[in-house]
């Protein structure tokens, strides 16, 4: 069996339309990753580079959607290749949400060093969580180039921790702030950052549900992890 | 690369050129040959008009066969055109059936069958015999048994030309509608004959004429077959039995005979023969023309 | 995933025909190798795959068509209703009247618009003339065709264009009242304002009627079938719901062809 069409323009398309999300992938990757570097050093020099990374997002987004378009009024895709454009097309999104997140960390990390607190907030908690979640977008993108099942499943139960880290992080600024009211305002720009890092995980996690709408054809959106194992497990191969 | 692209064009052009020398050669020489055949054509057409036309006169239409040496300009065909008529009608109204049939059978009932192919390849040397060997057979088979030429006879051997000609044109005809129309047909749970007589033969009906048109056309400028078994006949006759005179058998007397009169009716029925075939094929051409369209 | 045999496909709506261990031969060549399916009822069936892969064969053998040629042979089953027709009693006319046929080419036949519809109706049926005319109109207006041709039933069908023409004939088979109405490739000669205009009517009539069409247009396929059958050098590879079909075929030939691999 052959991966290719016929068509090799229809091929190119299709390549084109995959790197391009890829190329906007990077972009987001690295933005996750100026962002969290600004948190983990309090540096606002790369803030600036976040937000401008931002606009680029923005026009790769609208970009790829435009070559979606354009690809499904003339090829008309079916099976395979019609999930794969609509799961590019819903991933731009997450990515261009993952970003917007990094956006929010950058501009709360500047009033946070501009509040001048930095230095007795809790981030050390933060640190691992955002490593994990920039991570997970990265196996992410990853999963997806490899079109990597068991690679997305994993990425999928490791958001469970970074929900739990969430979860525990939230419970330790309650108990910061009801012993120091001065730094109400700081833990809560902290909280916020916390939540952009729990959300960018959890776009990690929608593209890999992408990953398997494209493979197995079927939308795990909302669906138990383990629910999703059962189905998927016994019959590795999409096809038999 | 442009130095390239500049011999290409410009072998390009010479062999255009040598192209066109033989293409203009080529048309040249078909222009001529077919002028050479047209000549012939239409001189043969001309003289008949020209000389035809002079012998025409009402009493050709209206008096019999005149003694040899008589006046010219007196006389007529008039009995030879009864004859002619009585003979292609009864050899059209008796032949054309049996081939229309015999096509029906042969395209509808048993296209790929054994006996068709038999049946093929004999209506195949009917249809190319000579004229003159049909005649011989009708003479020796009816003539030769009631010891006596006869339109009888006659219309049988313009029969056994007309028959295969039909055969031919109706299984072509049917042949030629699209198997499609046919399965529509039975899709729909028609029996066959049902099928042929309201769906194929419908369909086919304008070339299926045409066929019979063409066959009248032959058998009305046949002479040899009826000098075996029609012969000829001086006499106004409005029956079959007994010698009966004919056109093309009258022209052949005609022409050859040294009296003048004759000769003037032999082209007056030249004149009249090629118009009627002409008129006929004229007329089965805009039938197979409607069909096409 | 249910990954079963491709015609054991668990239906729940009513079978109209079921195909059983159907084997078709032209002379010595095997044309349709064991096909098993199950035609579900007031639905639209379609049949897709390449030229030469016994789909037309397939849908031939329905109405016994491939009898008119004496080589030509099928063993197995089609049960219409439980009933076998190819070991049927009944007259094979009377089976194809029950099934109606439409064809690749318009095949309008050489009469009057009016007794294109009329033949068929006259066939089986002994109606007065203004039960007739009912008829004849009822299967024109059925087939949209009605408005463009109430001025002028006596003219001939070939005077109508190749759309009108089709749909002449789809009138003609559905004046029948058949079952079943069989459709191979109707649209393949047609422009597509025409080919829309049939498509519309399809999806008109399997409000009545059970319809199985033969497409060489997968996009046809997808737009106008509840149900798509996927065949390959006559074998049936795959049947189900066309939206599965499209989006998630469960066998890998059918993803190949249908996403253009086919090589």
């Amino acid at each position: 069996m052959s991966e290719k069409h016929l068509s090799s323009q229809f091929d190119s398309d299709l390549n084109g339309v995959s790197s391009q999300l890829m190329k906007m992938g990077g972009l987001v990757e690295a933005q996750i990753q100026r962002a969290i570097h600004s948190l983990a050093n309090f540096s606002v020099s790369e803030i600036d580079d976040v937000l401008e990374t931002e606009t680029l997002v923005d026009r790769m987004e609208m970009e790829i959607d435009r070559a979606i378009t354009t690809v499904v009024a003339r090829r008309q895709p079916a099976a395979r290749d019609l999930r794969l454009l609509l799961a590019i097309s819903k991933i731009t999104s997450n990515l261009e949400r993952a970003g917007d997140e990094a956006h929010k960390i950058g501009k709360r990390v500047k009033s946070l060093v501009e509040s001048g607190q930095t230095r007795q907030m809790p981030i050390g908690d933060l640190r691992v969580a955002s490593d994990l979640a920039a991570n997970l977008i990265h196996r992410a993108l990853d999963a997806f180039a490899r079109l990597d099942v068991a690679s997305a499943i994993s990425i999928y139960r490791e958001d469970d921790l970074i929900d739990r880290e969430f979860k525990g992080f939230t419970r330790k600024l309650i108990t910061y702030m009801m012993e120091d009211p001065h730094i109400i305002s700081s833990s809560l720009d902290l909280l916020f950052i916390a939540k952009a890092i729990e959300r960018i995980g959890d776009h990690a996690k929608n593209i890999c549900e992408f990953i398997i709408y494209i493979v197995h054809g079927m939308d795990v959106r909302h669906s138990k992890l383990k629910g999703i194992e059962a189905i998927i497990q016994p019959e590795q191969a999409p096809f038999s | 690369m442009s130095a390239d692209a500049n011999s290409v064009a410009a072998s390009k052009a010479a062999r255009f050129a040598r192209r066109k020398r033989f293409n203009q050669a080529a048309i040249a020489l078909s222009m001529i040959a077919m002028l050479f055949g047209m000549f012939w054509l239409a001189w043969i057409l001309w003289e008949t008009i020209h000389i035809g036309i002079s012998s025409l006169s009402v009493s050709m239409l209206t008096e019999n066969t005149p003694p040899a040496g008589d006046e010219p300009g007196t006389g007529g065909l008039a009995n030879a055109m009864m004859g002619s008529f009585l003979m292609v009608a009864l050899a059209t109204f008796v032949g054309a059936p049996i081939g229309i049939l015999s096509g029906i059978y042969l395209a509808e009932y048993d296209p790929q069958g054994k006996l068709a192919a038999t049946v093929r390849f004999i209506n195949d040397l009917l249809l190319s015999a000579p004229s003159i060997i049909i005649g011989l057979f009708v003479y020796a088979l009816i003539v030769m048994r009631f010891r006596e030429f006869s339109g009888w006879a006659g219309a049988a051997a313009l029969t056994l030309i007309v028959i295969p000609i039909v055969i031919r044109t109706t299984e072509n005809m049917l042949a030629l509608i699209p198997s499609g129309l046919r399965e529509a047909a039975y899709a729909l749970g028609t029996p066959k004959w049902k099928v042929i007589t309201r769906i194929t033969l419908v369909a086919a009906r304008s070339g299926v004429l045409t066929g019979i048109l063409l066959a009248v056309a032959r058998i009305s400028g046949e002479t040899a077959p009826l000098l075996f078994t029609a012969l000829n006949n001086q006499f106004w006759k409005a029956s079959l039995s007994g010698p009966l005179a004919n056109l093309p058998v009258t022209i052949l007397q005609f022409a050859m005979s040294p009296y003048e009169n004759w000769q003037q009716l032999a082209w007056g029925g030249v004149f009249l023969i090629t118009l009627a075939v002409l008129g006929l094929n004229i007329l089965a051409r805009m039938l197979s023309r409607e069909k096409l369209k | 995933m249910n990954m079963a045999e491709p015609s054991s496909l668990a239906l729940s709506v009513p079978i109209k025909m079921a195909l059983r261990d159907l084997n078709f031969y032209y002379g010595k060549f095997q044309a349709l190798k064991s096909i098993n399916l199950d035609i579900p009822e007031r639905c639209v069936t379609a049949f897709i795959g390449p030229s030469g892969c016994g789909k037309s064969t397939l849908l031939r053998t329905f109405n016994r068509m491939f009898e008119l040629y004496p080589e030509q042979r099928a063993e197995g089953s089609i049960l219409l209703d439980g009933e076998n027709l190819l070991t049927s009693k009944q007259d094979v006319a009377l089976i194809r009247a029950r099934i109606g046929m439409v064809f690749q080419k318009p095949t309008p036949f050489p009469m009057s618009i009016f007794d294109n519809i009329a033949f068929g109706v006259k066939l089986f049926e002994n109606l007065s003339r203004i039960e007739l005319e009912e008829r004849v109109e009822w299967a024109l207006r059925k087939a949209a065709l009605w408005d463009e041709v109430k001025d002028k039933l006596a003219w001939n069908g070939a005077s109508l264009s190749g759309g009108q023409q089709q749909r002449l004939c789809i009138a003609r088979g559905i004046a029948i009242k058949p079952e079943l109405l069989l459709l191979d490739e109707p649209c393949s000669a047609l422009d597509p304002i025409s080919t829309a205009r049939i498509e519309e009517l399809i999806a008109e009539l399997k409000k009545d009627y059970t319809l199985i069409i033969v497409t060489h247009n997968m996009q046809q396929a997808a737009r106008v079938s509840d149900y798509t059958a996927y065949m390959y050098l006559g074998e049936l590879i795959e049947f189900g719901k066309t939206e599965q079909i499209f989006l998630k075929p469960a066998r890998r030939e059918t993803e190949d062809y249908i996403t253009g691999r086919f090589g």
